[in-house]
């Protein structure tokens, strides 16, 4: 499980690192340590002592010269009220969010598991059993179909080819790189925003040889193209929306999940609109990817070919049997 | 050494010098002395423990004041003016008019004399001053300082209320209880040589004594409130007392091996003329008798019989009113004590830091020498309630009772028996009799291997490095991943009881 070194139990973390942070907290509300130390005043509150937590922006907001960050840059804030009296007392720094982030200052606060945030699926693993509609008590998640590419897909697929196959007035699905490349760097949890589709959809007209003739879904333009740059799509894979205006994070539907498909992640943003139908989360918006959790989407996949595979060979069996027993 | 101001000898030689010729040719003039040694007592009394009464104030304002700073606001900024305020003449809603018989008329005068002489200081900025609580000429000196005052007046006019099923006689016995154990604390604490309220031989045995007295109460009032929050926290109060009460016991028997005697005032001036405070000769014990005061006292994080987030308010959640608030007050006259007992024990009572070194500067030792030991004792104290007490309180989170349970038994107390043997050893081996000297320079008895003052020194530094050590025990091998929480560590479904 990936845990902030200060999140572990030891007299570091449980002892001393509060007693830290309250004497930083209330060190910094009195400017004449915070212009006598001036940078060094941090001291880690603003995690410049483990910049590799940072994503490019957060670390360039929590750098030493940082106005964000640096009480001596500061030429006016106003979260820093002062009194007649005590002009040298001044009133704790907050967040300053959304240019600071908690999890970029306070990491240790994230720990795995302590937050139910917005909902996130592994569509990929996800059975449609339905345990989860069943066990939201607000009904606020709703199944549905989507067209996606078939994960246990064609010919040359790695779970042994078991899949679909391309056939006329199915779908299909060619593979987007640029788009492919991008998601191993896509952080689902900082991005706010869709999962970038790496895949362009196509309705298969005709197939003859290696060629197959396609209409794509986003042009509506016909072209032939080789099937080996095809993947297998259908239009009938499990997919969902969630009306998070209805959701109260209670995370039981991420209990009733026996895939370990459903999750409630960390984020705690993002879940706003001017509508209530931007509440409604496509499939899109809960998308998990696999990228964060590849082993364990390879173990349920292998498992399902396997299951599959165990499926064929006994219905080929079966069928022998018959025809052995008719002969 | 013994402080330079003598209040106690002041008084007694004042009603010595007073009493006597007063009493000549009365039937009581053979017991004069007795009649102006207890009337002598009785003035020390009073004045000693209002002085330690009324101080008071200042950590209740150092607590809202910290915690006012962690959570980002100014606190209670109440002033004292805010009693006679008002815009136009009126003053503060007439509340003198509503006392029976027309009593209420000289406050009335008063108030307007008050009005009049420390009013608004310029009729634009008067709603200003007064919704921000401002005093007079729109500042304010020490915001809040009188809140304690406020609350205590609001405390006295609310109703009595005793639940319908409780047990009437316990539950209204129980506040006393514990109220009298614990003012009965402040009669054995010195502010100085020459100002303490009653000095037995054995005080440390009596203060051990007398701060056990009020679990008791506090189970009292747990179970005769007949609820079930106040019986809980009444019976975790119980059930924690022997985890830390042996490990303070036995940390008490170590100062008292170390300083040679069961008494506080004599402990303390064994610290200055030994040399060294005992806070440098036992580090350990000093950390021991905080956790455990800590716990003694029900604070942060031992806070268990009163865990609000879980009881309500502990075992004293069916008191209101005044009762509440003597019950407030109690709890933090008990911590109060305990800072100084911790002043007296560790860091040498009413002497200044390096007094010994420092008194012997001419012209500024003998202006070191001059400042008031009451006044050391008092400021170390509020140190030690800002650092120890209010600093722990906003920092730790509370721990469960079997956590305290374990703590207490498996490291509290054999690090408590470590102290007492290292204790006896320091005593036996380290210390130099003859070195003791009670004068302003004091004595050098903690010198070893010819380098003075060699024992506290090591002592110290060795602890100190063991806790650093501690400090920097960090997990670098921590997985520096951003953190996402997409896996459970035991996916649901999959738990079966009795396999792993």
């Amino acid at each position: 499980m990936p845990m902030h070194p200060h999140a572990k139990p030891n007299f570091r973390n449980l002892f001393w690192y509060p007693f830290k942070i309250t004497l930083i907290t209330a060190l910094r509300t009195f400017p004449i340590f915070g212009k006598l130390f001036g940078k060094r005043l941090g001291m880690g509150y603003h995690n410049t002592s483990h910049p590799e937590f940072l994503d490019d922006g957060s670390k360039a907001r929590a750098s030493k010269n940082s106005s964000f960050n640096d009480i001596s840059q500061q030429e006016f804030a106003p979260d820093r009220v002062t009194s007649d009296l005590f002009p040298t007392l001044w009133k704790p720094q907050t967040v300053q969010y959304p240019y600071e982030r908690l999890e970029d200052m306070e990491p240790w606060l994230f720990v795995p598991g302590n937050y139910n945030g917005r909902i996130g699926v592994i569509w990929e693993t996800c059975t449609a059993c339905k345990l989860c509609v069943t066990a939201c008590p607000n009904d606020c998640l709703h199944m549905t179909t989507e067209l996606r590419v078939d994960v246990l897909d064609g010919a040359d697929g790695e779970h042994g080819g078991l899949g679909a196959e391309l056939e006329i007035g199915g779908y299909a699905a060619q593979l987007i790189p640029e788009v492919a490349d991008t998601l191993d760097d896509f952080n689902h949890v900082t991005a706010h925003a869709d999962t970038p589709d790496q895949w362009r959809f196509a309705e298969v007209l005709d197939l003859s040889g290696g060629t197959a003739t396609v209409r794509w879904n986003d042009s509506g333009m016909e072209q032939d193209i080789a099937q080996s740059e095809l993947f297998v799509a259908d239009d009938q894979i499990v997919s969902g929306r969630i009306d998070l205006g209805r959701c109260m994070f209670c995370g039981l539907c991420m209990e009733a999940c026996g895939f370990t498909s459903f999750f409630m992640t960390n984020e705690y943003d993002g879940m706003s609109g001017f509508t209530r139908q931007d509440l409604w989360f496509d499939a899109s918006r809960t998308r998990v990817l696999p990228s964060v959790h590849q082993e364990a989407v390879d173990a349920e996949l292998a498992k399902r070919a396997n299951k599959e595979r165990d499926k064929r060979a006994r219905k080929a069996a079966k069928a022998k049997a018959a025809a052995e027993d008719g002969a | 050494m013994d402080d330079k101001y003598d209040l106690r000898g002041l008084i007694f030689s004042t009603f010595d010098d007073l009493i006597p010729p007063l009493l000549d040719g009365t039937p009581l003039e053979e017991s004069a002395d007795s009649i102006a040694f207890g009337a002598a007592t009785f003035a020390a009394v009073n004045i000693v423990f209002l002085m330690l009464f009324f101080s008071q104030f200042a950590i209740l304002w150092i607590e809202r004041k910290a915690v006012a700073r962690m959570n980002d606001r100014r606190g209670a900024t109440t002033a004292l003016r805010s009693l006679w305020v008002g815009e136009n003449g009126v003053t503060a809603g007439e509340w003198w008019n509503m006392l029976p018989f027309g009593l209420g008329k000289p406050i009335g005068s008063l108030n307007k004399w008050l009005n009049n002489r420390f009013g608004n200081r310029d009729e634009t900025f008067a709603t200003v001053d007064r919704v921000n609580n401002r005093s007079w000429m729109g500042y304010s000196i020490f915001p809040g300082f009188f809140q304690n005052v406020a609350d205590g007046m609001k405390f006295l006019v609310k109703e009595h209320m005793v639940p319908q099923r409780a047990d009437r006689l316990i539950f209204e016995v129980s506040p006393f209880l514990i109220v009298s154990s614990t003012l009965l604390i402040l009669g054995i604490i010195p502010l100085s040589s020459g100002m303490y309220a009653t000095n037995p031989d054995l005080s440390i045995l009596y203060a051990i004594a007398i701060f056990g007295i009020a679990p008791i109460g506090v189970f009292f009032a747990g179970w005769s409130s007949n609820n079930k929050y106040t019986l809980i926290g009444g019976i975790r109060s119980a059930a924690q007392l022997t985890a830390y009460e042996i490990p303070l016991l036995l940390t008490l028997l170590s100062v008292a091996i170390l300083t040679g005697t069961f008494n506080i005032i004599e402990s303390i001036h064994f610290q200055h003329s030994a040399g060294a405070w005992n806070l440098f000769l036992m580090p350990l014990g000093a950390g021991l008798f905080l956790l455990t005061m800590i716990a003694e006292v029900e604070r942060v994080p031992f806070d268990m019989p009163e865990a609000e987030a879980e009881l309500v308010e502990g075992w004293w959640t069916e008191y209101g009113g005044m009762r509440f608030g003597m019950l407030f007050m109690a709890e933090y006259i008990r911590t109060y004590a305990a800072c100084f007992l911790f002043t007296h024990f560790f860091l040498g009572g009413w002497h200044l830091p390096f007094q010994g070194l420092i008194s012997q500067v001419p012209l500024l030792g003998d202006l070191y020498l001059l400042i008031p030991g009451a006044i050391v004792v008092l400021l170390k104290s509020w140190l030690v309630f800002l650092l120890v007490f209010v600093w722990a309180r906003f920092s730790l989170a509370r721990i469960r009772t079997d956590q305290i349970l374990e703590f207490g038994w498996r490291i509290l107390l054999p690090l408590a028996v470590l102290q007492v043997v290292l204790a006896g050893i320091y005593r036996l081996y380290l210390f130099d009799p003859t070195a003791m000297k009670d004068t302003a320079a004091g004595g050098w008895a903690w010198n070893a291997m010819g380098i003075p003052m060699f024992v506290p020194i090591i002592t110290t530094a060795i602890w100190l490095g063991i806790f650093v050590l501690f400090l920097n025990d960090e997990d670098k091998s921590g997985n520096t991943e951003r953190m996402f929480h997409v896996y459970t560590e035991k996916p649901a479904g999959t738990y079966v009881p009795g396999q792993e």
